[in-house]
Order: structure tokens, then sequence, then C-alpha cells
């Protein structure tokens, strides 16, 4: 059963299910996030994105001691649980989670104009805080995605804000439009505004592994890959994804390492195989500073301070 | 003479035998010569040596340097080339403290603390490695009966010297070159010349600069053979009117025989003869200054070089033929405070440069210069600070060609003795006000004037890096202003000791001050133009908030820019045992410790001269002032 002017809406037990033409989507429940992402046939999600609050170490960090003042929001960025969820169909919150035996009233023929859920995630932080991450499904597959930080006095500053994904594989190319080069907000007035292709997701090699690869002021990027885990799989080719502005220009970086992996290795040579992409797509970036390398704060300007609100907000599109 | 090993522990020895400095000009047989560049009167000794490496000094060969001496232990190494990259000591980076720090207690002569430590601490120092160095060479034929010399281009850090059994001469100062006459010990045929390396001597106090501590003759070893009258010293003036656009022009030589003659021509770079003279006996070589008329003038944009052409003859024989480059330009500061070259403002938009490759370490080629420059030109870098010790002389011609400013820096830092853990505690500082260290700084500054006085690049001298400031500092700051009136000097380490700030200096200068500091000290009636000998930490993922220094520029005209510290990355390129891959190895990574790990990764380049990500934001901000 086809459905072109319709989203297929499977209300299951553990998870909610989006279909249409060549996509299909899985929002978990008990994995809080969205789980699956085929298009095509090829599935796009590793693990269930989350949250990202944490930037791997710089050495101006480091010398500013900015990781240890903000070192909850490592614990964050590494677990922050989801503490709930909330689903709307065509624009109208369903009263609960449809979780069994809910389940029970619903057909296989469903259908939806749009599907959002709604994952709000609460950080580990003293105090808490919370972050609300909403996907919405349109009838092309597109999803819009949009996630707010809810601000908190009482915490230190934020490293970053922002959203980020891992694929099955590796990214064998991306082209973006936005800013030459690696950039930061304290550092983009060199920049050239131009659409960029970049082959594999090379990793900056400071001496010491660190934050790097970010792409300030993006109207879009597309990630190509062209492997696979799936064993029936046999011959992928280059595939894509477009991840595009929604209200704003977007920050990114694509690279194979979570800041984890990064701020755990003295040297590059340390870093695990390139198995896999991360995709952080940021909001709210700190800037790198640059008076100096030990003391000096990023100027002031560039600062996340943990009292505001920040908004990650950006389209995952289709490419024919 | 007989070399004594107490002179390493003697901060007033440090140079015995070794000829004066002076100027860098090379010199040719003949017309013919200089214009093919064949320069049959330097043979190179650069190439592989006999060696012996001993730990301590205890353990070195001694008498190696004897014809006789039986030298079937020794293996071989490669001039120029670091002790330590080719596998014979350990590789150590540390930045301010010592490298001795927790193993050997030591202090420096001639500070209230002297006596509590053995006064031939480095004559005994069991980290005190020696490099034993041994070469044949023979003259060309037609170098007979000729005053040969030999010349250093660099050497850390203590250095002995024998040719043929007999003692030749010590020098120190690891950054200049150090020349001595080898002819009264020359024979026909086989010479056999030995050099005797010490990684440290008191010379170690004067040079703690932050980098890999290497030892070794690493820079060019070359013969010389002088033509039998010979221009030792060359001074060029060369004096440009802003106003007028009118240059004067001069020179002063020493000539090895007061019964040559000199005749000069300067040439403009369209072929025009705009001046020549010829000395007769009488005139002591010195052409005096003379106007001469409008001249272009050299800059950054327009590195216009006139070239000087002295011809030596005896009789009607030319004997010795010497090109020399000219470059006519107005430094000054004005009574506002503005730092001006040929009239207009000057904003340096600089780099430090430490010399590096991260196969070679010190020992850089020729090519790496080359890279360095078009990395300058293509980001806008139109200065650079020659951190902390001079450079190769071959950069210092390059930089004139390419019309890029130069702060040239003394071989002085003595950072350790005067900033402990961060805090300024000067209880042992050298060279301070110590009579025992003030020639050996004053021979340092003096060698740095005479070698590169005729380099119209050098715009500046630097006293040296963090060394904190006294008598000393103060003397040498004299003796720059004392020999040359068409520069100015610099030292930042005075900021501690503003009693010498009318002494020492013309700039003000400082390091990493914030940028609302520095528009602090600009809005309170500035009487030094403002410089950032250091600034912008380009340490790893850095270089965010240029924009902040570049707004200064725009609103303080005795803001005159900075030197971004700094160009290139230390580090070093190994193959990784465990994977194979090729990777970069920093400080502690050769097990050495203390160790200061990854600080010297702080370049605008990576230690491949890859550019890093910044680099687009300092070719756009030093774009807007370039």
């Amino acid at each position: 059963m086809d459905y072109t002017n319709k989203l297929h809406v499977i209300f299951d037990d553990g998870m909610l299910g989006v279909g249409g033409a060549n996509f299909h989507y899985l929002f978990g429940y008990e994995r809080a996030g969205i789980e699956s992402l085929v298009v095509d046939g090829h599935e796009w999600m590793y693990r269930v994105p989350q949250p990202t609050f944490w930037r791997a170490t710089t050495d101006n960090d480091r010398g500013s001691r900015f990781n240890i003042k903000s070192a909850q929001w490592l614990a964050a960025d590494y677990v922050s649980p989801c503490v709930n969820i909330q689903v709307a169909i065509d624009g109208q919150p369903l009263p609960e989670l449809p979780i069994a035996p809910l389940t029970n009233q619903y057909t296989d023929h469903d259908t939806a104009t749009t599907v959002t859920i709604t994952y709000t995630y609460q950080t580990p932080t003293v105090p808490a805080t919370t972050v609300d991450v909403a996907y919405t499904v349109l009838i092309d597959g597109t999803i819009e995605v949009r996630s707010t930080y809810h601000g908190q006095a009482d915490l230190p500053q934020l490293p970053v804000f922002g959203w980020r994904m891992q694929t099955p594989t590796p990214v064998t190319e991306f082209t973006y439009h936005g800013l030459s080069g690696e950039t930061y907000p304290d550092r983009m007035a060199g920049a050239s505004e131009g659409t960029y292709t970049i082959t594999g997701m090379p990793v900056t090699p400071y001496l010491v592994p660190q934050e790097n690869g970010m792409h300030m002021q993006t109207s879009w990027v597309e990630l190509t890959r062209e492997t696979t885990l799936n064993n029936a799989d046999l011959q992928p080719g280059p595939f894509k994804l477009r991840i595009s502005s929604l209200d704003q220009p977007f920050n990114f970086s694509c690279l194979p390492y979570t800041s984890l992996e990064l701020e755990n290795a003295t040297h590059h040579e340390e870093l695990p195989p390139v198995r896999r992409a991360v995709i952080v797509i940021a909001g709210a970036v700190r800037g790198v500073g640059g008076i100096d390398s030990w003391g000096s704060d990023v100027e002031r300007a560039y600062h996340l301070p943990a009292d505001q609100d920040y908004q990650t907000n950006f389209k995952l599109e289709l490419v024919p | 003479m007989e070399a004594q090993l107490a002179w390493l522990d003697d901060p007033q020895v440090f140079r015995v035998n070794q000829l004066p400095a002076h100027s860098d000009h090379q010199f040719f047989a003949s017309t013919a010569a200089m214009e093919a560049g064949d320069n049959e009167l330097v043979q190179s000794l650069n190439g592989t040596w006999e060696f012996a490496f001993a730990p301590t000094p205890a353990q070195r060969p001694v008498g190696f340097w004897e014809p006789t001496f039986n030298r079937a232990g020794f293996t071989t190494i490669t001039v120029p080339g670091e002790i330590e990259l080719q596998g014979f000591s350990q590789i150590n980076y540390i930045n301010t403290l010592y490298p001795w720090a927790g193993k050997t207690y030591r202090r420096p002569v001639g500070t209230a603390v002297a006596d509590q430590v053995d006064p031939a601490t480095f004559a005994n120092g069991n980290d005190n490695t020696v490099g034993a160095y041994v070469r044949h060479f023979e003259l060309p034929n037609h170098w007979a009966d000729r005053e040969v010399h030999i010349m250093f281009e660099g050497v850390e850090r203590a250095m002995y010297v024998w040719l043929n059994g007999h003692f030749v001469g010590y020098a120190e100062d690891s950054f200049t070159p150090s020349e001595f006459d080898l002819t009264p010990y020359l024979q026909p045929g086989d010479n056999l010349l030995a050099v005797e390396v010490f990684k440290h001597s008191t010379a170690s106090w004067l040079e703690d600069q932050d980098m890999f501590r290497f030892s070794g003759i690493f820079r060019d070893v070359n013969l010389v053979c002088l033509p039998t009258a010979h221009v030792t010293d060359l001074k060029v003036e060369a004096l440009y009117d802003p106003v007028t656009h009118e240059g004067q022009f001069g020179a002063t030589l020493q000539l090895t025989n007061d019964q040559a003659v000199v005749s000069a021509q300067l040439t403009a770079p369209d072929g025009t003869i705009v001046w020549d003279g010829q000395t007769d006996q009488s005139q002591d070589f010195k052409f005096p200054v003379t106007e001469i008329g409008v001249v272009q003038a050299w800059d950054h944009h327009h590195p216009t070089l006139y070239q000087l052409t002295l011809t030596v003859q005896m009789g009607a024989k030319t004997v010795e033929v010497i090109p020399q480059v000219v470059g006519f330009r107005h430094v000054e500061i004005t009574p506002e405070a503005v730092l001006q070259l040929n009239g207009q403002r000057l904003v340096i938009n600089g780099v430090n440069r430490h010399e590096w490759n991260c196969h070679r370490g010190r020992a850089i080629e020729y090519q790496d210069m080359l890279t360095d420059l078009e990395l300058f030109h293509q980001n806008n870098i139109n200065a650079v600070r020659t951190c902390h010790y001079p450079d190769q002389l071959a950069w210092y011609d390059l930089c004139d060609r390419h019309g890029i400013y130069m702060m040239a820096e003394n071989n002085l830092e003595t950072h350790g003795t005067w900033q402990k853990m961060g805090a300024v505690e000067p209880s042992y500082n050298v060279p301070g006000s110590l009579n025992e260290w003030l020639e050996a700084c004053l021979d340092r500054a003096r060698t740095n004037y005479e070698v590169l006085k005729n380099h119209p690049a050098i715009l500046f001298w630097s006293l040296g890096n963090e060394s904190y400031a006294g008598e000393v500092i103060a003397a040498m700051d004299q003796f720059y202003h004392t020999h040359d009136q068409t520069r100015l000097t610099h030292y930042e380490g005075v900021c501690y000791t503003p009693e010498y700030r009318d002494r020492i200096s013309d700039f003000e200068s400082r390091m990493y001050l914030a940028p609302d500091d520095v528009e602090a000290y600009l809005q309170n009636q500035p009487d030094k133009p403002f410089v950032e000998c250091e600034y912008m930490h380009s340490m790893g993922n850095s270089v965010g908030g240029l924009g902040s220094y570049n707004r200064l520029v725009d609103e303080y005209p005795q803001y005159a820019g900075g030197f971004i510290w700094d160009f290139i990355d230390q580090a070093l390129e190994i193959t990784d045992p465990v994977t194979g891959q090729s990777v970069m190895r920093y400080g502690g990574d050769f097990d050495d410790r203390h160790a200061d790990y990854e600080f010297a990764g702080d370049g605008l380049v990576f230690a491949n001269r890859q550019p890093k990500p910044a680099m687009q934001e300092v070719r756009y901000y030093y774009g807007l002032h370039e």
C-alpha cells in the first residue's frame, strides 16, 4: 500500500513508525530518539541522536581552566536521560504517549499529514535543566528538527549546544554552502562564503586532538556515504542525505569522532580507526579565544552563558 | 694556548681566538666568478664527519683531536644536524625551566646564591653531553699560501676547535657565526679538523629559549680563503629622506692590506650607476656619506634594492669583488610616538618565527625558508621577529629581497632565572646588573649588529627575550644606539623594571596583553609606540578575536601592530611503531622529563608547514592594513 500524499503511521509497541514512498523512520520510546532513518533502503542512524554540550578541550580551554569550570557539561554530553516523550499528529498532541495497550486501538492504515515527536532530556547537572528535541515529519519525508535548551542560572557556561547523530558507516565526502575552512564565532571574519566539497572527514591535526572542524553560518550540507552495515546491501553505491537551515543558518561539524573520543586521545594515532561519521549540528558555539593559552578567557561576546535559551533548528531532507 | 675545560664554567670566557664579528658580505676572486655565482674561495665542510658521543665530560675521548689518536671506536654523523635527532642523545622539549630542573642543582655564577654549587658544575655535569667531531680535508691548490679561515654558522652550545692537533679556539653564542684563523696550523695535503661540542656551559643560562633543547653543529661549516687584499668588514650607510625622496650613501671598509685600492659602484635597479668612488691609500677606506639625488625607497611592497659592487685591486690586478645589496629606507618614531617607515605609518603584521623542520629540528634547509616566505606573502605577513636568536644568514638576505621587515633578536633568554611557576622571582636573575655577565651579553649584541648591519630588512634590534632587565640589558641597548642611528631598539622585559624604561627599548612592548589593556595604554598619552612582540598565541584551535586587535590599528596611530606567536609548530614527525602511521611527536614523547608537552605546538602552520585553519583569519585581518 503506497501513501503518496499521506504519511503512513505505525503506532506500535515500543516505537512510532513513520513511512512514505522511499523512506521509513522509527522513533523510539525506550531508546529515546530517532532510531532509524532509512531512505531508499539505506540506514542513516547508528544510535539515537543526542543533545550535545561538550567540545573536546582546546589548548586555550585547558589553559583558562574552562574545561574544569564547565566540566558538568561533559557529563551532560555523555548521559542526559530522556524524561518525557510526546507525540502530535497533524499538529494535535496526543493526550498520552501511545504505548501498549493504547497501541491496540490503531490499525494498519493510519495516516497523517505531519507527525511530531518531542523528546525531553534532562541534564545530570546541578541544578538540572532540560532540552526539548522535536522531530516533525512532513509528507515528503523531510524532518524538521527543533531543539531548545532551557536556560538555567547557576550553571557554568556551555562549551556548545547542539544535536549529534552518528552514521553506521563513514561519510566519504560532504558538500556545504557556508564559510570556507574551519570557523568559530570569533574566527570567521576571514572566511569566504561559498559552496565547498570536503573529501573524507579530515580531523584538523592539532598536536593534541581537540575540538575542530566547525563550519559556521551554513545554509545546507549534503552528506555522501558509499557503504552500509546491511549484509544484504551488496552494492549500496553513493547515497546522500541533506541537512538544511530551517529559519536561520546553522553550524556543523562532520568528523569521525565524538568529542569524548577526541578528548581521550593525547595524539592522533591514538584515535580509533574511522568507522562512522559524527555529525554535530550546533545552534550555539563558543569562541575559541586567542589572547594566550594559559589563562585568558574567550572574549565575552563569544561566551555561551547557561541562563539563556538556545535553539538548534534545521531540516533533514531526502536527496532524490 | 691549550684548551681549558674550566671555560665552560666561566661566563667571562666566551670567545677564545675567535675572529672579530664582521659583516656577512660575500666576496669573490673576480667579476666573472661573482657573475657565475661560483665561489672558489669557499669550500663547504658539510657532510659526513667522524663522530663520538659521550654522555658526560668525564666519558669524553680526551685527546681525540690528536692526529695519532685511535678513533676506531668513532661512528659518523651528518653535519649540519642535531646530535639528538641522529640517535645519540635524548630529545627534550622544555619551556621556562632549565633542562637540568630537578636533576642538578645549579645557580648562575655571580648571583648571591652561586656559592651553593660546584664551581665546575658544567665541566662536571652529568647532563653535559659531548660530541667529538672529526673531519679530514685538503685545500684546493690555488689556496696555498693564503689566509684560510673556518666559519661555523651555528653550533650549540660551546665548542673547542683543533687543527692538526693544535688548539685553534673556543666559542659560545650558538646562533651567530664563529670564525677562526686556521692559517698557522694548515699543512699541505691532508688536514685534520676536530671539534668538541658541549651541550652546556654558562652560555646555557643565556639560552633558555622555549624550544626543543638540542646540541651539535647544526648549521653550515665552511672554509674560507681570503684574497691577498680582503675586505673584512663593510658598513653601508644608505639614508633616505621621506620628504625629498633623496638618498645619501656612504660606506666604511676594513681591509687586510692597506696597499689596496677599492673602487665602488652603486647601481640602481634599472642599471643606472647612481654613485661611484675610489679609495686611495690616504683615505682609510672610507667613502663619506654623500647626497646621491632621488632614490627609490625600500619597503614591503617595493623591496627595491640597489647593487653595490666593490672591486679591490692590488696594483692593476683585481683580487676581490664584493656584491652588496643596498636598500634606502628611513625608520623613525614621530614626536607623537607613531612608528613610521619612509614617512608613512608602519603597521607590523608580524609573526615570530623559530627555525624549525619537523625532521631536522633547527637545522633547516633553504627550501624551508622559501616556503615560509611564500606563506608570508600569501597571508599578508609583512614582518618577522627572529625569536629568540639570530637565524641562518640566508634568511636575512631573503627578507631583504622579499621586503619582510625584521626584528633581529639577540641570542638571549634567561626565563628560568626570574620567573618561577608563573611568578616574577628574580632572586638569581642573569644577566641583571652583574659584571660577570656583561661582556658575554654585549658580545652577543655586538655580533648580531656587526654581522647583520647591512641588511635593509632589519628595522629593529631586539635585545633578547624574557630576561628581566638591569644594567646589562641597558648596556646592550646603548650599544645599538651608539653604533646604529638608523634603527630602533626593542625589548619587552623592561616592563618588569620600569626604572629602566628610559634606557631600554624605543617601543612600549608587551606580550599577550589583552586588547582592552593595550587600549588603556594607548589612551593614556603614550610616549612610545606600542608593539605586541608576541600575541595571538596560536596553540591548537585558537586565533579567535584577532578583530579586537585590528580595531586598535584603526583607532590609535601609536599602535604599531604585533608579531603572532608563532609561525610554525615545533613537533617532530616520526613513524609510530604501533600503527605505522607518520605522526607528530612533542615534548614528553621521548620519555623526557621535565617536559612541557605540546606547548610548542603554537604555529600558524603545522610542523610540516601546512597552514592551520586559522591562517585565513590572519590573511584577512593582516590584509586590511597590508
